[in-house]
C-alpha cells in the first residue's frame, strides 16, 4: 500500500509539470496573447519614457506684437517663461500630474507697425498669434484658432502683474509695500517624512499594481476557463482524467498560466524599469524595487486563489460559448476588488476590506505602501489570502471532477458538487 | 506483464438508473475480448471504471490479481467512445504529450509517436494540425493516442465505428497484433459480424448484467444444441416437406423451412437417427450438418 501511495506522488510533480508546460506552450503561440503583451509593453515604455520627453521639450512661442502696452506685456511674459526654465528641473513623470506655477516658454516677437493688418500676418508669417493694444486694460490675445496655453496664461500673468504695479504706482505705494501686495512670503514647507526627490507618489504605485493584477487575473483567469472547456468540448479530457486525477490537471493548469501570468508581469514591469533607468530616473527604481515584495507576494497568492475558480467556471460550460456566463461570478469577483482598490474610500473600509480574502490581495499591498500598516498586519492578511486559496483550490477540485466529464450542456454549481457525470 | 484483468461485482448507479449491477468478466492477456451490448446496457460505463475515469458503487478491478493503483492505471491505453484530442495541437506534438501525460519521458515519448505515426502511415502529417486531416487520419491519430506509451491493456470503446472497410480489416489486425503481443484487448461494439471475425472472448452485457461470458467460439458450440440443417433431393424435384420431417420426430420444431433446406431444432431429447430416417423416407438425403448460431444470433436470444 505504501509504495502504491509513494509510486502516485512521484508522479504527480513530473506529470503537473508536463500539463503546465502544455498551457505555456500554448500560450507562447497564442497571437492574442503576443499581441496584448507587445501592445502593454509598447504602452509601458511610451508611459516611462514620453513624459520625461515631454517635460524637458520648452515650446516656442513666436508672437506679432502691436502697440505699447503690448510689448510691455510680453517682454514681461517672455521674461516670465525663461524664469521658469531655470526653477523648473524636469522631474519624474508624475510631477507633470501635479504642476502648479507659471509654464516654461521661449517667447519670441516681432513688433508690427499700427496700421499694418493683423489677420493677413496672422496668417502669412510663422507667429502662433498677436498681442495688440496700447493700453493694459485693453489688450487683445488674437490667433487664427487657438492659442497655445503657455502664451495665454504667460502673458494674462505678465499683464496682471504690471495693472497691479500701475494701480499700486497711482496709489501711492512704495516698491516694498508692492511686493508685499504681489509677492506675499508663502509659509515655510517643511516635510517630516519627505518622499524622495524624483520618486513618484504611493498611490499611483498602488495603481499601477491594481491594473495589472486586474489585467493578469481576467486574462489569465479567461484562459484557464476556455483551456479546461477545450479539453471539454474536444472530448480529449476523457483520455487525460484517464491517465492522471483530475487534480493534477487542475494543478497543471493553474501552475502553467501563474508562470505565465508572473512572467509577463515581469516582462512589463521590467520594461517599465530599464525605461525608466534609460529616462535617468534611478530613484523611482530603487523605490519601485524597495516596495515590490509584499506585491508580488499578494499578486502569487490572489492569482493561485482566483484561478481555481476560473478552472471550475470552464469546466461548468461545454462549449466556449458558455463561458461567459459561467465565469460571470469570477469576473465580478475581479472587478469589484479592483474598483474597491482604485476609487477613494475611507480609512477604516480600506483596512476592512484589506483583510477580506478577495480584496486583500489589491489593498493590503496598497495600505502598506500608502498608509504604513504594522509588521503583522501584511502577514494575517496573507494567511487569510493563503487559506482561502486552499480551501478555493480544494473545492474547485471538487466541482472541476464532478462537471469535467459532463459533456452535454451547461451544470449549475451544485449539479457539479455533487459530482454528475 | 501478460496479467489478466478481473472485474469483480462491480455495480454503478445513476440516480435511479443501475447503469452497472454485480458484473464480474475476465480479460486475458494474449487475446481479444469483445465487449457486447445494446446501447445503454452499460458498456461505457463499465470501461470507464476499468480506466478509473468513474468510480464504482461497490466492486473491484484487478489486474493480476492486484487492486489498480495510479501508476498501473496510468499505463492502460484507452480509445473513449466519444473521441477526441486536441483540435488546434500538431499531430505528433500531442501524442508526445499523451505519452509523457502516461508517464513516458520525453525522449521514449518522441521515439514511439515516431515509430508508431510511421506504422500507421501518417509519418509525413506529423507537423500538420490535427484538424486539417481527414475524419479517418484522425481516427488513426486516436489509436495511435492509445497506443503511444506502451499500454499494458488496451480498452478500446466502439474502435470500428465509423472505419471504412478497410480500415476495419487494420484496426482488427492491430488489435489481434497488440493481443499477440501479451496486452489483454477489450473492445466494444454492437457490430456482432466484426466482433465474431475479431475476438477470441465475448462477454454479453444487457441492462447492466453480464448474460454471457467466454470464448466466442465454446460459448457457440454451447449454444449450438440440437439444431441440424437438412437437405434432400425428392423424386421429381419437389420441395422438402419441413413440417412432415418435423412431425416425425418426436419433440422436434421447425426452425426454418424455405430455401429446399429445413433447418430443424431437435429440442432435448430428439434423436438424430429418428430425424436422418425421416429425412431419407422423403427421398436421398443431401446434407445434414449441426447449425452454430452466430453470435448476432445468441445475442439476440440471451439479450431478448
Amino acid at each position: 500500500m505504501s509504495g502504491q501511495v509513494s509510486g502516485a506522488v512521484s508522479r504527480a510533480w513530473p506529470t503537473v509539470s508536463v500539463v503546465a508546460g502544455r498551457e505555456i506552450a500554448v500560450k507562447l503561440r497564442d497571437k492574442a496573447f503576443i499581441f496584448t503583451t507587445v501592445f502593454m509593453l509598447l504602452l509601458v515604455t511610451a508611459a516611462t519614457v514620453l513624459p520625461v520627453l515631454l517635460t524637458q521639450r520648452v515650446p516656442d512661442v513666436r508672437v506679432a506684437v502691436q502697440g505699447d502696452a503690448a510689448v510691455e506685456v510680453v517682454e514681461l511674459a517672455a521674461r516670465l517663461g525663461a524664469e521658469e526654465q531655470e526653477t523648473s528641473a524636469p522631474q519624474s513623470p508624475a510631477d507633470l500630474l501635479v504642476l502648479t506655477g507659471l509654464p516654461a516658454a521661449n517667447i519670441s516677437w516681432v513688433t508690427v507697425e499700427p496700421g499694418v493688418d493683423v489677420d493677413r500676418i496672422l496668417e502669412q508669417e510663422d507667429v502662433s498669434a498677436a498681442l495688440l493694444g496700447d493700453e493694459l486694460t485693453s489688450l487683445q490675445l488674437v490667433s487664427l484658432r487657438e492659442v497655445p496655453s503657455e502664451l495665454n496664461t504667460l502673458v494674462t500673468a505678465a499683464s496682471a502683474e504690471l495693472q497691479a504695479a500701475e494701480a499700486a504706482a497711482r496709489s501711492g505705494l512704495t516698491a516694498e509695500e508692492f511686493a508685499a501686495i504681489t509677492q506675499p512670503t508663502a509659509p515655510a514647507v517643511e516635510l517630516l517624512e519627505p518622499r524622495e526627490e524624483g520618486t513618484i507618489p504611493p498611490e499611483f504605485i498602488a495603481l499601477v499594481f491594481a491594473f495589472l493584477f486586474y489585467l493578469s487575473v481576467l486574462t489569465f483567469g479567461m484562459s484557464i476557463a476556455q483551456s479546461v472547456v477545450e479539453e471539454k468540448q474536444s472530448r480529449v479530457v476523457e483520455l487525460l482524467v484517464a491517465a492522471m486525477p483530475v487534480r493534477w490537471l487542475l494543478a497543471g493548469k493553474v501552475l502553467g498560466n501563474t508562470i505565465m501570468a508572473v512572467g509577463q508581469v515581469a516582462v512589463i514591469v521590467g520594461a517599465g524599469l530599464v525605461g525608466a533607468v534609460v529616462a535617468g530616473q534611478s530613484a523611482l527604481v530603487g523605490q519601485l524595487a524597495a516596495s515590490s515584495g509584499w506585491f508580488v507576494l499578494f499578486f502569487l497568492l490572489g492569482f493561485v486563489m482566483l484561478s481555481c475558480l476560473w478552472a471550475v467556471g470552464g469546466s461548468l460550460a461545454s462549449r466556449v460559448e458558455e463561458l461567459s456566463s459561467t465565469t460571470a461570478v469570477m469576473q465580478i469577483l475581479v472587478i469589484v476588488p479592483f474598483f474597491a482598490a482604485v476609487m477613494p474610500i475611507d480609512e477604516g473600509t480600506r483596512q476592512v476590506l484589506s483583510y477580506v480574502p478577495f480584496t486583500a490581495p489589491l489593498l493590503m499591498p496598497a495600505r502598506i505602501v500608502h498608509d504604513g500598516v504594522a509588521a503583522w498586519e501584511p502577514v494575517v492578511a496573507a494567511v487569510l489570502v493563503l487559506a482561502t486559496a486552499v480551501g478555493l483550490v480544494l473545492l474547485g477540485a471538487r466541482l472541476y471532477a464532478g462537471s469535467v466529464l459532463h459533456t452535454s450542456g451547461r451544470l449549475k454549481a451544485a449539479q457539479a458538487w455533487r459530482g454528475v457525470a | 506483464m501478460d496479467r489478466e484483468l478481473r472485474l469483480v461485482g462491480i455495480s454503478r448507479s445513476f440516480g435511479d438508473h443501475v447503469a452497472l449491477d454485480d458484473v464480474s468478466f475476465t480479460v486475458r492477456p494474449g487475446r481479444t475480448t469483445g465487449f457486447v451490448g445494446a446501447n445503454g446496457a452499460g458498456k461505457t460505463t463499465a470501461m470507464r471504471i476499468i480506466l478509473g475515469v468513474l468510480a464504482p458503487d461497490a466492486g473491484r478491478v484487478e489486474l493480476g490479481g492486484e487492486p489498480l493503483t495510479l501508476p498501473v492505471r496510468a499505463r492502460f491505453g484507452y480509445m473513449p467512445e466519444e473521441r477526441g484530442l486536441y483540435p488546434k495541437m500538431k499531430v505528433a506534438d500531442q501524442l508526445i504529450y499523451l505519452g509523457r501525460v502516461h508517464g513516458l519521458d520525453l525522449a521514449t515519448a518522441r521515439r514511439n509517436t515516431e515509430a508508431l505515426l510511421a506504422e500507421l502511415g501518417l509519418a509525413d502529417r506529423a507537423d500538420d494540425v490535427l484538424h486539417t486531416l481527414s475524419l479517418g487520419n484522425q481516427q488513426r491519430v486516436q489509436v495511435a493516442a492509445a497506443l503511444v506509451h506502451d499500454p499494458i491493456l488496451l480498452v478500446l470503446d466502439e474502435p470500428f465505428s465509423g472505419l471504412d472497410p478497410i480500415a476495419v480489416d487494420a484496426m482488427g489486425a492491430l488489435l489481434r497484433e497488440r493481443a499477440a503481443a501479451g496486452v489483454p484487448v477489450l473492445f466494444s461494439s454492437h457490430q456482432l459480424e466484426l466482433v465474431e471475425r475479431v475476438c477470441d472472448d465475448v462477454v454479453i452485457i444487457d441492462h447492466g448484467r453480464v448474460v454471457a461470458a467466454g470464448e466466442a467460439q465454446e460459448l457457440r458450440a454451447a449454444r449450438a444444441g440440437r439444431r441440424y440443417r437438412v437437405r434432400v433431393a425428392r423424386d421429381g424435384g419437389a420441395p422438402l416437406d419441413a413440417a412432415a420431417l418435423a412431425a416425425a420426430v418426436p419433440g422436434a420444431t421447425v426452425v426454418d423451412g424455405g430455401n429446399g433446406a429445413a433447418v430443424v431444432d431437435l429440442g432435448t431429447d430428439g434423436d438424430e437417427q429418428a430425424l436422418v430416417a425421416a429425412a431419407l423416407a422423403q427421398g436421398a438425403l443431401r446434407e445434414l450438418t449441426p447449425v452454430v448460431p452466430t453470435l448476432a444470433e445468441i445475442f439476440r436470444e440471451v439479450v431478448r
